[in-house]
């Protein structure tokens, strides 16, 4: 069908239209009118990739000086090919409607295999890939420095985006990785005095381009061709690599000196906590390795491998991990700590020293784009509380809107229980976790659960170790027995292997009528990517609020540095992650509209208001007061109830007009103003 | 103390929150908007079946009750088998009364077994009496749906093309316990063209969904005692007959009862044929009886097939019965309350129209309201207003 949004002509490949997914290209259409950045949350299987597409497909045919570009990210290689797919749909609509031959270009960067085709990037329309290809400076700097700036940037599932953008500029140093190292430094010294011996000349014009320093760069980030490196700051590019490390050997034993000195740093029995000028103030003691040629690491490595002609750069990653620490830690003073610690927390006995180098302010690996790009969107089916984003990231939307789910009938159940039948109240907190009591509680729950919600359950906990606990105590109890009479039960471990293996026969046992459970942890595989839609998960169970490793020195770490610069309080973000961790979970069970779902929230504490309070919007809508404080016989009242009323039929008629519109219905004035209710800005 | 089975008394047994059945629901959500699309799903299956379709007129059913743990739920009372039974018994006589040559055959699944209850048989007396027996077997372990499947469909292949193949399956729990792939067998049944419809008594299951789907069958699920009724007695109507069935003319006798009183003579006792085997139903020497066109063999009841010549036997009756489900009344046109200009009271109940719609018969334009529409379309198979004119002029 064709749409209208506010004067802009939309294509829209289907026949039929929610009314959330209209209300979300108006507000999609303002953010790219306002030139600005947005933030945007609509439930997972509302259909928020075709509106996405469409609108902004839409907009680059309407405004071609306006936005050039769609650079579209998502998570992972299904997703990839899940909008793809949509795409493809989107352009033969085109063509079907319009007549015109295709002139559009699409590419999809999905895997190493795919990714020399860089060029194409500057003439394609759409690109979709990977966080990465954006986010992580190693990669972005191969693959998308030369996007336009007059590019529409959208981050899918992005709630996580703030862990992303810290992975890509922490690096993590083992005594692994300096062996490796080592390795690599004497190829590359071999490999020097190899080229010394046969070709001279291309040591020395070497050395002279680096005299000349990186101007061409410069000259280049002036001109807006490039996008920033968070790794290569601006006034690294306006000085000349500095004398000592300009010739190849130098440069070999300048790396040598450094590793020499990590691996000192790493022979210690006790944890060590210091900031990055610490950190260059004891090199400078110890080694005297100054701050200067450090941040020219990077650039330098670089600029030798290739002299080098080295083809297999894979090899040579642990060097150039280092050498990426190098500039990173004598760059940044501020957002960033080194911890080493010389064992793990969980083996105290087994030396397994490690160095951390943390970064603790999302908003460096992400500034760039924001600065770059016109317009960035950060969308997802759970990003509540969504005023949090902005903060942690640190910029400024013109945008903030959460979508609800329209229905024909309710298909979520939200339920929130926290006493068991003999009233004891049920809580993952720390002060009842081994409490018996609460223990079998949780197990009675999951009992009764399996005894009425047909086909596939899915039971979240907190932890590795506290799933193993409870487990091991429920088959103590006799509890794991009883619950095997209803259905198997599969169980996720942290090896990917065995997991995918249980999740096969999980879904087996869902089609063939077996029945089964899958116990998972919440940030595991299993809660971020896989969908159990219909079948294979009816019921999802959050036994606990899954609030992160406190104890974790990374994360202590991160707690003040957000505490001092960004002002939030560290028990606001452990709730705002825990929530948004809980949300994802219980999220897996609804795919659509045509889908349901129980969602039982297993601990008392989910009844308060701020934890209640920062549960995406549809979710939230429907916890009734009637549905907080339950036992367990309640829930199980509620969800036969719910069940039976779900498993009438249920077709697309009933849908229309209501949930799902055709072009007349949407025109309507009735359905416009209840359209405007949709969305509610923050 | 004696043993007391588990949950035996009402105040140990779910908490239950049985005043929600009660409530009414004004802000438009769940309760309220689920009820309005059954109601809609309601309009649609009255008016579905009055298209130009062809009946299955002869049935073969194999009902099969699952007897597994699960059964002894409370939630229908005062259990699920003991409610299922009574709603089986009342169905067996509706069945019989709507599809007088059709036969019938219970199979009872439980502890992962399947057995047959009684036959294929087109005597109701039997069907109920068994299922008077089987209220007092204990319910146990797991169903499975497999081996309940497979008696069933070893006996329907053989039943000739043209009549229909049908299974039912009131399923209770939540899970089977197959031998084998059911999804094989569910192609195999697709192939012999066996409809399959399930009336789920808990929650919807995956394999019952692809199940029926596969086989053109229905699958509901219940919402309490009454639904459950609504939902075994719309399997009373014969479903449409696929267009690939075969055809053929069905030779059927229609014996004269003939009644010989005891002062009469020549009146000898004679056993009825369909007595020679059962046993325990007395001495079956009776006087008078229907005896077959073709052959004079003796039958008590109808409708039967004859034992020595295979003839179909039933009377006039049975088939005029059937009839409507061939010639069935037309669909009322629908319309909203706000259009409607005439009298504002139904002509059939004489209520006063209060209803969002009404319905106008198109024969004769006369106004229903929504229940009356039902009940003559369900029940009565012909138009008040209009057999009131035809027999006025």
């Amino acid at each position: 069908m064709k749409l209208n949004i506010e004067g802009l002509l939309v294509y829209f490949p289907y026949d039929y239209i929610y009314p959330e997914q209209y209300s979300y290209m108006l507000e999609l259409k303002r953010t790219l009118d306002a030139k600005g950045h947005g933030v945007l949350e609509m439930p997972s299987g509302t259909g928020k990739t075709i509106s996405l597409l469409s609108l902004i497909v839409a907009y680059q045919k309407a405004y071609p000086l306006e936005v050039t570009k769609l650079i579209y990210c998502s998570r992972t290689v299904p997703e990839i090919e899940k909008v793809v797919e949509e795409l493809r749909k989107l352009m033969e609509f085109y063509t079907k409607e319009t007549g015109e031959k295709n002139n559009f270009l699409a590419l999809a960067l999905s895997s190493r295999k795919n990714l020399c085709i860089h060029p194409e990037i500057l003439h394609a329309n759409i690109v979709v890939y990977s966080y990465h290809y954006l986010l992580d400076p190693k990669i972005a700097d191969l693959v998308s420095k030369e996007l336009a700036k007059k590019s529409v940037v959208v981050f899918d599932e992005a709630h996580n985006i703030d862990n992303v953008c810290i992975d890509s500029m922490s690096v993590n140093i083992t005594r692994r990785t300096l062996d490796r190292c080592q390795t690599n430094v004497d190829t590359l010294q071999n490999t020097i005095q190899r080229i010394k011996e046969t070709d001279a000349a291309k040591l020395r014009e070497e050395y002279r381009r680096l005299v000349e320093g990186l101007k061409e760069a410069n000259v280049a980030r002036e001109t807006d061709i490039y996008l920033s490196n968070p790794v290569l700051p601006d006034e690294v590019l306006q000085e000349a690599i500095p004398g000592s490390i300009r010739t190849a050997e130098h440069f070999v034993g300048f790396l040598k000196r450094f590793l020499e000195y990590l691996k000192a740093r790493l022979r210690i029995h006790h944890v060590v906590q210091e900031s990055s000028p610490q950190f260059l103030k004891d090199i400078y003691e110890k080694v005297c390795i100054d701050r200067k040629p450090l941040r020219f690491c990077a650039e330098r490595l670089r600029s030798l491998l290739r002299t080098l002609e080295i083809a297999d750069i894979a090899d040579f990653s642990p060097i150039t991990l280092i050498s990426h620490f190098a500039t990173l830690v004598s760059t940044y003073s501020k957002g960033f700590t080194i911890i080493i610690e010389p064992f793990e927390d969980k083996t105290p006995t087994i030396a397994n020293p490690v160095l951390h180098f943390s970064c603790m302010d999302p908003s460096i690996a992400i500034k760039p784009v924001f600065e770059r790009f016109q317009s960035v969107v950060i969308t997802s089916g759970t990003l509540s509380p969504l005023d949090i984003y902005p903060r942690i990231l640190d910029f400024r939307p013109v945008t903030m809107a959460s979508f609800t789910m329209t229905l024909a009938r309710t298909c979520l159940c939200p339920l929130i229980v926290g006493r068991g039948n003999d009233q004891v109240a049920m809580s993952s907190k720390f002060e009842t976790r081994e409490d018996f009591a609460v223990i079998r509680n949780y197990g009675n729950l999951l009992l009764e659960m399996s005894a009425i919600v047909p086909d596939g359950i899915v039971a979240f906990f907190t932890s590795y170790v506290y799933m193993e606990n409870i487990v091991a105590s429920w088959y103590e109890q006799g509890i794991l027995e009883n619950i095997q009479r209803n259905k198997l039960i599969f169980i996720e471990t942290p090896d990917a292997a065995e997991t995918s293996m249980a999740l096969e026969k999980y879904q087996e046992a869902c089609e063939n009528g077996r029945g089964a459970i899958l116990l998972s942890v919440a940030r595991g595989k299993v809660s971020e990517g896989i969908d159990f839609v219909h079948h294979f998960g009816r019921a999802v169970i959050m036994f606990g609020v899954p609030y992160v490793y406190t104890q974790s020195r990374i994360l202590k770490a991160r707690l003040e540095y957000l505490r001092d610069q960004f002002q939030i309080r560290e028990n606001d973000f452990l709730t705002f992650d825990a929530m948004r961790h809980a949300a994802q979970c219980v999220g897996r069970a609804i795919r659509g509209k045509t889908d349901y779902g129980l969602m039982i929230f297993a601990d008392k504490r989910y009844a308060r208001a701020d934890k209640r309070g920062k549960l995406p919007r549809w979710i939230q809508e429907h916890i009734s007061d009637g549905s907080l404080n339950l036992t367990i016989d309640e829930t199980v009242q509620l969800s036969k109830h719910f069940l039976r009323q779900m498993a009438q039929p249920f077709r697309r008629e009933d849908q229309l007009g209501l949930s799902l519109l055709t072009l007349e219905q949407l025109q309507s004035e009735e359905m416009l103003e209840k359209i405007s209710q949709i969305a509610q800005q923050a | 103390m004696d043993e007391e089975p588990e949950r035996a008394k009402r105040w140990e047994g779910g908490y239950e929150r049985t005043w929600e059945v009660l409530k009414e629901d004004e802000s438009g959500s769940l309760k309220a908007t689920v009820e309005d699309i059954l109601f809609q799903a309601k309009r649609k299956r009255v008016f579905e079946s009055h298209g130009q379709v062809r009946l299955g007129m002869m049935r073969h059913l194999y009902v099969v009750i699952d007897s597994s743990r699960t059964m002894e739920d409370q939630d229908l009372k005062p259990n699920r088998l003991t409610s299922t039974l009574k709603l089986m018994e009342f169905f067996v006589e509706e069945y019989f009364d709507q599809n007088p040559i059709s036969q019938i055959g219970i199979i009872t699944t439980k502890n992962k077994r399947a057995e047959k209850l009684t036959d294929l048989a087109g005597n109701p007396k039997k069907h109920v009496a068994a299922l008077k027996k089987a209220v007092g077997s204990t319910c146990l372990g797991e169903p499975s749906l497999y081996n309940a499947l497979n008696i069933a469909m070893q006996t329907l292949k053989h039943m000739p093309g043209h009549t229909s193949r049908e299974i039912l399956i009131i399923f209770s729990s939540l899970t089977t316990c197959d031998p084998a792939n059911i999804y094989e067998l569910i192609k195999t049944l697709k192939e012999l063209k066996i409809r399959v419809s399930v009336i789920g008594l808990s929650a919807e299951v995956r394999v019952c969904t692809i199940l029926t789907r596969e086989t053109g069958g229905s699958y509901n699920v219940i919402l309490d005692e009454s639904h459950f009724k609504e939902l075994l007695m719309l399997h009373v109507k014969p479903p449409p007959a696929s267009s690939s069935s075969e055809c053929s003319l069905i030779r059927m006798g229609f014996p004269q009862h003939i009644i010989a009183s005891v002062s009469d003579q020549d009146a000898k006792p004679s056993f009825s044929m369909s007595h020679l085997e059962s046993v325990d139903e007395g001495p079956g020497l009776t006087l008078g009886g229907y005896y077959c066109p073709q052959c004079r063999a003796k039958y008590t009841e109808l409708p039967v097939e004859c034992k020595v010549c295979g003839l179909t036997l039933v009377s006039a009756p049975h088939l005029a019965r059937s009839f409507h489900h061939l010639f069935p009344l037309d669909a009322f046109q629908e319309s909203p309350l706000e259009e409607h200009t005439g009298d504002r009271f139904c002509q059939a109940c004489q209520g006063e129209l209060k209803d969002k719609s009404v319905f106008t018969c198109p024969a004769c334009s006369s106004v229903f309201c929504t229940e009356c529409d039902l009940f003559i379309h369900d029940t009565l198979h012909c138009c008040p207003a209009c057999i009131h004119t035809q027999g006025a002029s």
